[in-house]
């Protein structure tokens, strides 16, 4: 693969330390690829062109200089449209904030720029990062690249839409009850939800505090945790923000996952929620690639699939009325039809049962935790291939159960990988889940995944 | 919980929530109250009184930050 654009995080910064690379020529890389191919997709919907060639011929010099350089150093990244950027539109996709122009940066971007990412632009989202896809907000929802006519789910979708068409090798989004992990399920690519306070959302436009995460989505595992030693670290301002040592992620991967216990919550794949058969042979056959690396695999009993999603969606939706009731009330025209429906019935949501919703919660992260200790790593598929781009009924979200809403109520760390792909050419998922703050062993058991299967040498074609 | 209300005992609530909707939204608002409901009639109530909710309060969060 000829184009730079096509290289990953890992690659272009040992060509760039070498001089073998320049940011200038691999930021121009991704922004021709954008400039003539990503009217077909729309996973940028604000463009900084000029501030990446500048930020780019910068950190040439700095090469050029002999400075220390980070993995990072001279590295295109973009940004779902929900983190703020100072003196750069922040707009989450809605017409409420179609003039929002934050004068801080976000957390994780001013790391991004400290550590000398060129930023490419702001991705496309569903609406605050819940609702959608929709066609009646502020800018059209992104397509998959596997095949324009299906989703790249949300909400972090033009995220995952512009790394695995070789937009950009690295982008950041936020995970809720999945929006990391879905669409980097859909868009084949590597995406991990934190654990629950690992990564600041200061700056990130909120979706549901209790259960935001901010995270990394990437090509490859290895990828995705040269971005998490860049963002991972204790934020004052972020009260969810967990105070804690940062490990060395990178050399977690060390390849070897022998000897680990690896849970399979069957219930939730046989009974609650049948995989369809293609998904359930792709799942299988990737646990028999951990088996083949020496790992052992076994059953899992956990709460119900359904008890998650009640306690997570009743405090979801109390949530997001107290951040958008004054919206609603005044001009709830200007949401989307999607996000409107989602969050509306909120405001009737009494107090006693947001904190009923609360207390279930702590029922079901105290059981999470019991059976993780029990085991290292929980695997299970993250979705099924992507469905179609086209209007879904709003009130989906309230009847269909997630595999990956539990780990948001219990925080741990949930990492969605690609794993082979269908017969109509879309991607299969894994997702691998790990106990609190061991986001280490979840990159380690994905990088080893990645690099003992050939799905990494498949990109789509445009 | 008790059973679903009546689309005049949803306009009520949503009246004391401080939406006063068009007809159109007010549908939309019926709608997804009754999945919002079926959720929250899920949800055990019977606990002793001592259990705590997941979001609790942690002082230290709120000190200010060190210049």
């Amino acid at each position: 693969m000829s184009n730079p654009a096509y290289l990953t995080i890992a690659e272009a910064s040992k060509l760039i330390a070498a001089r073998k690379l320049s940011p200038v020529e691999l930021t121009e890389a991704c922004l021709g690829r954008i400039a003539s191919l990503d009217h077909l997709l729309d996973s940028f919907v604000t463009l900084t062109a000029e501030r990446a060639r500048t930020e780019a011929k910068a950190a040439e010099a700095a090469v050029m200089a002999g400075q220390p350089l980070g993995r990072l150093h001279g590295i295109p990244y973009c940004l779902k449209d929900i983190f703020d950027t100072a003196g750069i539109r922040t707009t989450a996709m809605s017409k409420l904030l179609a003039d929002n122009v934050p004068a801080r940066d976000a957390w994780c971007q001013e790391k991004m720029v400290a550590a000398g990412g060129v930023l490419l632009g702001k991705n496309a989202t569903w609406e605050f990062a819940h609702g959608g896809p929709s066609w009646d907000v502020l800018f059209p929802p992104a397509r998959n690249p596997w095949n324009r006519d299906h989703s790249p789910a949300g909400s972090s979708s033009g995220s995952a839409a512009a790394v695995a068409a070789g937009f950009s090798p690295a982008t950041l989004g936020s995970d809720t009850g999945g929006s990391i992990r879905g669409p980097a399920a859909a868009c084949g690519i590597a995406g991990l939800k934190p654990t629950y306070g690992l990564v600041s959302r200061r700056g990130v436009i909120p979706n549901c505090f209790t259960h935001d995460h901010a995270g990394p989505l990437a090509w490859t595992t290895e990828d995705v945790a040269i971005l998490m030693q860049v963002i991972a670290g204790h934020d004052p301002e972020d009260p969810g923000s967990a105070d804690v040592p940062i490990p060395d992620y990178l050399a977690a991967l060390t390849g070897d996952v022998k000897g680990l216990v690896i849970g399979v919550p069957v219930a939730w794949l046989e009974t609650e929620s049948p995989l369809t058969p293609a998904t359930k042979a792709a799942f299988d056959a990737a646990l028999d690639v951990f088996r083949g690396l020496g790992a052992t695999v076994r059953p899992v009993t956990l709460p119900l699939l359904q008890q998650f999603d009640d306690a997570k969606k009743t405090i979801a939706v109390a949530e997001l009325f107290t951040i958008h009731g004054k919206d609603l009330r005044t001009r709830p025209e200007l949401f989307g039809a999607s996000l409107r429906y989602r969050i509306i019935a909120g405001g009737l949501v009494r107090a006693e049962e947001y904190i009923q919703a609360q207390r279930l919660r702590t029922d079901l992260a105290r059981a999470m935790q019991k059976v993780m200790a029990s085991i290292d790593l929980l695997m299970l598929p993250t979705s099924e291939p992507a469905g179609k781009l086209e209007p879904v009924p709003p009130a989906s979200l309230f009847t269909k159960l997630s595999f990956m809403t539990p780990f948001n109520v219990g925080g741990n760390p949930a990492l969605s990988v690609c794993s082979g792909f269908n017969q109509a050419g879309l991607p299969f998922s894994l997702q691998i889940v790990g106990r609190l703050f061991d986001d280490a062993t979840v990159l380690r058991a994905g990088d080893a995944y990645e690099k003992a299967t050939p799905w990494r040498d498949r990109r789509p074609s445009l | 919980m008790t059973d679903t209300p009546s689309q005049d005992e949803i306009v009520r609530l949503a009246r004391q929530a401080g939406l006063d909707l068009p007809p159109a939204y007010l549908q939309e608002l019926v709608e997804a109250y009754g999945h919002v409901r079926t959720m929250i009639g899920r949800i055990p109530t019977e606990r002793p009184h001592g259990d705590e909710p997941a979001h609790t309060f942690v002082p230290q969060k709120f000190l200010p930050a060190k210049e």
